[in-house]
């Protein structure tokens, strides 16, 4: 029997067994925190910073904090909220970072609209890929193929076969399209100056509602949102 | 692409995790950069996916994928160095060598480096030219730099 | 050198090497470490062992080959004891004089010696120099006394005695109520209690306890660590020893940076020379403890500071950092409880046990005691490692012990702690140096480097300059440091180029505080630090690029263009020709012309009349 722990997100006790991260532990309990490099079944990242939640001071441990919850392991009587002014404001900002990277992706556009991203102030750019290490996990960690990785550092930083080759080891399983948020049905694009596409505007409201609930929402299924890959896992739909 | 001092490199390591940037760091002083058959059979040897090794050799500053130049100037921009103006060095010798940091110029002559402090501070702005440490570099001290090598080199031609 | 196997050996052998040094009538220092080096030291030690190589002076005099000595603007120095006299700059052109006048003699050599830039008067002796006066020299101090590649010197100096008095008498719990009760505070720039977080791995569950000495040094303008363990190894392995025996440690790490070779070089040779006598290894004098350090090379990356970076290093991977919601002295290298201190901090460990912890606690201010080494660099007369007690104010750094500004111009700021510091403006130069204290005023201790600024650097580029720093070196994972630092520092290149406009005030404000909140790491966390403290105490000379198209300092090449004024020109012609982008031509007196010139500042540099100076440019809104 695994030790069960019991912690307080937004609001609400959420008992999961000790390991569990914060972010699975409150997904599994409906509770909505929006993630984008996070997969199940391969260890968390915690690169997109999207999952952030502000853990709430405890005595003696210092001021409230921002982790990312993917990596943060559940433990008795941690306290969270992924929902707070501060919270909430983070998010936006790093997601319209990746809007920026990336404006005519589909997941990004949607996962801009769940976060209520209503400007971008930067210069576009038009990134194919958001570094989300997705691919690259699950060629390591499930297939243990280890064909590819991230190469580079810094803003150089990229996905990549070694020497741009495709090695041996490689089986052509095809997996990391399969996983990449940037795959699916494209998106048409900004449909709204600046940078934003507006298209999905009606499951923005739907959304926006009920900020901590899942509501199964499009959006969700539109950047991979890990609730969805884990009902995809569960039933077989993608 | 003579790989017999590989084996030697290679031979008896891998036991402690850290021996694999051991190896790529004493291939890089043996060869002046990584060649490719070189991380190939590193990874073969030791054992390490070559994805990984790949990794290795691009995160890292001090290794090289291209073979470098004849001579290397590595440009210290640290910031005693910056705020002796070394950003105006540097752009002199991008102009001059049409060679961007991390190159190398089109004959082969060049790399250009630069490098985040090599904490000789008080002779900054600090250039070194193949391992001599040149103190207090400004632009109009470059043409001289450059002469003084390339008369070494002549010397070396005539010679040979 | 004989295998020591108990305290008292090495108190035995001690007694023989002082003994033996007390035939050495004549003694001469010779500071050589990088920068000594990359002064030419090499060559004034072949042209001494060669004049000494003679029957009336070969036995009498003995040379002692130093690291850095921090007087590094006068390197190389030559110190002779006991005539007690100080040689600056020397070259080895000037050995003869020294060995057939002072040496011989007794005479002076006064053009070699030290010129107090106030004054005018010639110093002879190192305690008269106000560089040296003025300072706290606990650590660095000890280079004099050493050749870091002569065991010997260490342990007639008093080296391992620590050590063996606490394997002789120290329980590993007094160990660290000893540094605890010191309150030394990390030296890398965190200044977090050592003597807790030694505690804390020592209690932390786990098999195997990894001791690690970061030596990444990564700060561009600090190199302090570089002169403590290039020039005094063995007091790091001393350090690390006791600290070892205290958490209960059998391997430690030495990781340096790739750019020392020469430190990486003496504690190789330093960690063989322990080894032979028994210090390192198994059963060290006796006493039943086993510990052995390794030396781990860099590859190239300043985030490899960062201890989980580092930690992923050593693990022959990237430095990719992680998450730090469990501390590395829990789960470190190897997922095992690590005990991560930097170079000195360890180095501060001998004496807290030799001379107790009341000694270091009764030098410095409340919260932060002891001694710090700083390199200062930059626009002040005197660059070079001073070591000062905490709580001396930055004014006494910079002019007192600094001498003041370097070219006449005044002095603007100070930049500490790197790029996660702030610069902080004249006006608060009577800040002590102090770990809260900095950090209060938006800039922070770090691991030491010091720059001085003066009027002809523009914060707004300087600003720029270290997010591009760290742009480089930021490891890629996460989206805020990424994608943000590059963000903030497009936002300073327009403001540089005269693009900017007002609203990007908000937006880089907005940046900075994301970034520093929802970074996974230190590097990201305090990346906004600089331009935060700029834009705090030097908002006057953003607005100056934003509002008028023009910078202050008159650096930004785009807001500057060079003019020849008439009225001092000599009409040498010298400007035309070292031009190398042909952008000045005659025409009745000689013109600059905008459009060609690439603003290299050649011109200026060579201008002897300094008829050419820098005016503001014609930018056009």
């Amino acid at each position: 029997m695994p030790k069960w722990v019991s912690m307080i997100v937004d609001g609400a006790t959420v008992r999961t067994p000790s390991g569990t991260s914060v972010l699975e532990a409150a997904l599994e309990a409906g509770i909505c925190i929006p993630n984008l490099c996070h997969m199940p079944g391969v260890h968390a990242l915690g690169a997109c910073r999207v999952c952030l939640v502000e853990v709430v001071a405890v005595a003696g441990s210092g001021p409230p904090r921002l982790t990312a919850s993917c990596t943060l392991e559940a433990h008795e009587g941690l306290m969270v909220t992924a929902h707070s002014p501060v919270v909430v404001r983070a998010r936006q900002n790093i997601v319209e970072l990746l809007l920026a990277e990336a404006p005519n992706s589909r997941a990004i556009q949607d996962l801009a609209a769940r976060v209520g991203v209503r400007v971008v102030r930067y210069p576009m750019r038009n990134k194919n890929c958001v570094l989300c290490g997705r691919c690259v996990r699950v060629c390591d960690e499930v297939w243990q193929s280890k064909s590819l990785g991230f190469v580079g550092r810094g803003h150089d930083r990229h996905v990549a076969l070694p020497f741009n080759t495709r090695p041996s080891s490689c089986k052509r399983c095809h997996t990391c399209i399969d996983v990449c948020p940037m795959t699916v049905t494209p998106c048409p694009g900004p449909q709204k100056a600046p940078g934003i596409c507006g298209l999905c505007e009606s499951q923005r409201s739907m959304a926006q509602n009920t900020p901590d609930t899942c509501v199964w929402c499009e959006l969700g299924r539109g950047f991979q949102c890990a609730r969805w890959q884990m009902r995809g896992l569960k039933t077989g739909i993608r | 692409m003579d790989l017999s001092e590989l084996d030697g490199i290679v031979q008896g390591r891998g036991s402690d995790p850290f021996d694999i940037m051991e190896v790529l760091q004493d291939i890089q002083a043996a060869y002046h950069y990584l060649p490719e058959e070189a991380l190939c059979r590193v990874s073969e040897t030791m054992g390490v996916p070559l994805i990984e090794v790949f990794r290795l050799a691009n995160f890292y500053k001090a290794f090289s994928l291209k073979p470098r130049g004849r001579h290397l100037i590595t440009v210290c921009m640290g910031t005693a160095c910056h705020v002796r103006n070394s950003p105006r060095f540097l752009d002199e010798v991008r102009r001059r060598l049409r060679v961007e940091p991390g190159g190398t110029t089109q004959d082969g002559e060049f790399t250009l480096e630069t490098v985040n402090c090599l904490g000789a501070c008080a002779l900054a702005p600090v250039v070194i030219m193949d391992g001599k440490y040149y103190e207090h570099m400004t632009p109009a001290k470059l043409g001289s730099l450059l002469g003084a090598v390339r008369a070494q080199e002549g010397r070396h031609l005539v010679h040979a | 050198m004989p295998r020591l196997d108990s305290p008292a050996a090495l108190e035995t052998l001690q007694r023989r090497l002082i003994a033996a040094r007390a035939f050495w009538p004549v003694r001469l220092i010779l500071s050589s470490g990088t920068c000594g080096q990359a002064s030419g030291s090499l060559a004034v030690l072949a042209a001494l062992r060669q004049r000494l190589d003679r029957p009336d002076l070969r036995d009498s005099v003995h040379v002692r080959v130093t690291g850095c000595q921090g007087f590094c603007e006068q390197e190389p120095l030559l110190i002779l004891d006991p005539q007690d006299v100080i040689y600056c700059r020397v070259k080895p052109q000037d050995i003869e004089e020294i060995v057939s006048q002072t040496l011989l003699e007794g005479r002076i050599v006064e053009r070699l010696l030290y010129v107090d830039p106030v004054s005018g008067a010639r110093v002879r002796r190192e305690a008269d120099i106000p560089f040296f006066a003025k300072q706290d020299r606990a650590l660095i101090s000890k280079n004099r006394w050493v050749d870091p590649c002569n065991v010997g010197d260490y342990i007639a100096a008093g080296g391992y005695s620590a050590l063996a008095a606490v394997l002789s008498w120290f329980a590993p719990q007094r160990v660290i109520e000893e540094i605890k009760a010191s309150g030394l505070r990390g030296r890398g720039g965190g200044g977090y209690p050592t003597g807790r977080k030694w505690e804390q791995c020592r209690n932390a569950p786990g098999e195997h306890r990894y001791l690690i000495c970061n030596a990444d040094e990564g700060d561009p303008g600090a190199y302090m660590d570089r002169g403590l363990l290039e020039g005094d190894p063995h007091l790091i392995l001393e350090g690390m020893l006791i600290g070892a025996y205290a958490v209960g440690s059998e391997q430690g790490f030495v990781y340096v940076r790739n750019e020392y070779p020469l430190a990486v070089q003496n504690v190789r040779v330093a960690i063989e020379q322990a080894r032979e006598m028994g210090l390192l290894g198994h059963n060290i004098l006796g006493a039943g403890f086993n510990f052995d350090v390794k030396v781990a090379r860099g590859g190239g990356a300043f985030v490899c500071g960062e201890s989980t970076a580092l930690m992923a290093s050593l693990e022959g991977k990237v430095g990719e950092p992680r998450a730090k919601d469990v501390h590395t002295v829990e789960r470190g290298y190897l997922d095992q409880p690590s005990l991560l201190n930097n170079v000195e901090t360890w180095a501060n460990v001998p004496d807290i046990i030799r001379r107790g912890p009341a000694w270091f606690a009764a030098r410095g201010t409340e919260t932060s005691k002891g001694s710090k080494i700083f390199a200062l660099t930059g626009h002040v007369k005197h660059t070079g490692l001073v070591e000062v007690r905490m709580g001396t104010t930055l004014r006494e750094i910079i002019f007192d012990i600094g001498g003041g500004p370097r070219n006449g111009k005044s002095i603007k700021a100070v930049q500490t702690g790197g790029p996660s510091g702030g610069c902080l403006p004249v006006s608060l130069f009577d800040l002590p140096v102090d770990f809260e204290a900095l950090a209060d005023a938006g800039s922070m201790m770090g691991s030491g480097g010091m720059v001085v600024m003066d009027e002809s650097v523009c914060m707004v580029d300087f600003a720029k300059y270290f997010l591009s720093f760290l742009q480089d070196e930021s490891c890629g994972k996460c989206v805020p440091c990424r994608v943000g630092i590059g963000r903030m520092r497009e936002i300073l290149e327009d403001f540089c180029e005269g693009r900017g406009t007002m609203a990007q005030f908000a937006v880089l404000e907005e940046l900075a505080w994301t970034v520093q909140n929802t970074s996974l790491c230190a590097l990201g966390k305090t990346a906004p630090n600089p331009v935060l403290s700029t834009l705090r105490y030097f908002r006057d000379e953003y607005l100056a690029h934003v509002e008028e198209r023009h910078c202050p300092a008159g650096a930004c090449k785009a807001l500057i263009r060079y003019e020849i004024d008439d009225a001092l020109c000599g009409r040498c012609g010298e400007c035309v020709a070292v031009c190398p982008h042909g952008a000045i031509r005659e025409d009745e007196g000689y013109v600059i012309d905008n459009a060609a010139c690439q603003k290299c500042g050649i011109c200026e540099d060579t201008c002897a009349p300094e008829a050419i100076r820098r005016i503001r440019g014609l930018v056009h809104a």
